[in-house]
């Protein structure tokens, strides 16, 4: 492997939070780095059984992303990210119960056409014994605008074999649905966040690290979906998430295991698990395969319900599949092969939910969404 | 087995594996830390892709957070 790519190799896990500095002491970045992902997926149709109305064909989403990581002088970096989303297709609006009693989904039509564009531009500088970061990013659609900030802090200690972090953000969005009229959707509606995290790294050894860490962010404003029908959520939201990440490399088979867990709990009743594996196996010096597996379950929020009430009597309820309580397994590949400067790599992912993969039992949504998602991207080092 | 045995003993699997990993925390000086600035050993070996699954699953499921402050909105969720 070239003396240069080494250096770009010890920089990129420097300008990493969380385990910059657990390698050596902080350092900028030494060389550029411009990437380019181009990602597409696919939603499953809706099984038309479980059809009522409108369209069984659900999103393609086409994603084009591109980052820049630049040194500026010997102790800062700036980071930029930009991407694209275009995206067609139906989505559950609403599902009523059947005469047999199950429920049955009305689908949007399959006309909705949407693009979303945001930017992401973020600062580091780097310190004798730590770093510290600023990070601003807007996001725009035709009918939702969002604008948001943060700053973080690391500091090491214990000859560099732990890491301490902490950051803040804050974002306010706004949100305009199409059509408002035609539907009787809402207008003009605001909402905001304010998240908080820290977390500790340790070097465990010469071939493992570990990091493990709090979030807790809090919503307010409008929190429901202007496109289900009497969709009517809660107006704040409190989500508190652990998460625990584990690198082991393993000398013999020149690979690395990475193992990540999350623990979400939040204030609509909802509490979830992912596990995240990946293996990242080195086949000579230029190539890499990384097979991976997930693992999500979720239980249903509180005003979770598989067919909508139209008494008026509840004072909250969504048929959001998303609320309701389901699993979801997926399996991905991924191949990079690295030439000279540049990094070629191909990816492909199977998502998969299903009611009976979860953890507990609860209210089930028959429009449950599966995918399959295919990248391809391009890394130059300068 | 069921899903859920299988869940429960890939979630055991890994504890006891960082568990074990953790009793075995020993001093690496800066010299011997060349493994661990490997790229395929970065917390985040991939930030664009990361990105991307982070907002995929955002717009899929119902939880969201990580090791990092959350950032700006989107519509899809």
């Amino acid at each position: 492997m070239k003396s240069h790519t080494l250096l770009a190799l010890t920089a990129s896990a420097m300008a990493l939070p969380g385990i910059a500095s657990l390698a050596k002491a902080d350092a900028a970045p030494t060389e550029s780095t411009l990437s380019y992902r181009a990602s597409t997926y696919q939603e499953d149709d809706l099984p038309a059984i479980h059809r009522l109305a409108g369209s069984v064909e659900r999103y393609d989403i086409d994603v084009h992303q591109l980052r820049l990581l630049m040194p500026v002088g010997e102790t800062y970096s700036l980071t930029v990210n930009s991407s694209y989303e275009s995206m067609s297709g139906a989505s559950p609006w609403y599902a009523v119960r059947r005469i047999d009693g199950s429920p049955g989904i009305v689908m949007s039509g399959a006309t909705i056409s949407e693009q979303r564009r945001d930017l992401n531009v973020s600062g580091r500088k780097y310190l004798t014994n730590g770093a510290v970061g600023i990070n601003l990013a807007v996001s725009h659609e035709n009918d939702y605008d969002s604008i948001s900030g943060g700053f973080d802090g690391e500091r090491h200690f214990n000859d560099n074999l732990t890491t301490l972090a902490a950051g803040l953000s804050y974002s306010s969005d706004e949100i305009d649905p199409s059509d408002p009229e035609l539907f009787n959707r809402v207008t003009d509606e605001t909402k905001h966040s304010e998240s908080v995290f820290m977390s500790v790294s340790q070097i465990l050894n010469q071939t493992s690290v570990i990091q493990t860490g709090l979030n807790i962010t809090h919503l307010s404003g409008y929190l429901s979906d202007p496109y289900k029908l009497n969709d009517k959520r809660p107006d704040s939201r409190t989500q508190t998430s652990w998460t625990t990440s584990w690198r082991k490399y393993i000398t013999r088979a020149d690979a690395a295991l990475h193992a990540d867990y999350r623990y979400f709990h939040d204030s609509f009743g909802i509490n979830s698990h992912t596990i995240d594996l990946n293996w990242y196996q080195n086949i000579g010096a230029n190539f890499q395969l990384i097979p991976g597996v997930r693992y999500y379950s979720q239980t249903e929020a509180d005003f979770f319900t598989p067919t909508l009430n139209f008494t008026g009597t509840l004072p909250f309820q969504s048929t959001d599949y998303r609320l309701s309580a389901y699993g979801a397994v997926s399996g991905s590949l991924k191949l990079q092969w690295q030439i000279h400067d540049f990094t070629l790599s191909l990816a492909a992912e199977r998502y998969h939910s299903n009611a009976d993969y979860a953890f507990s039992d609860g209210p089930q949504s028959p429009a449950l969404v599966s995918f399959n998602r295919y990248s391809f991207g391009l890394d130059f080092q300068f | 087995m069921k899903p859920n045995s299988i869940i429960r003993l890939m979630m055991v699997s890994v504890i006891a594996t960082v568990a074990a990993s953790i009793s075995a925390c020993t001093p690496v000086a800066a010299w011997e830390r060349g493994t661990l600035a490997r790229p395929e050993m970065a917390l985040d070996a991939d930030p664009l892709e990361t990105t991307l699954n982070n907002h995929i699953y955002f717009s899929k499921e119902a939880s969201s957070g990580g090791n990092s402050a959350s950032g700006g909105g989107c519509g899809c969720n």
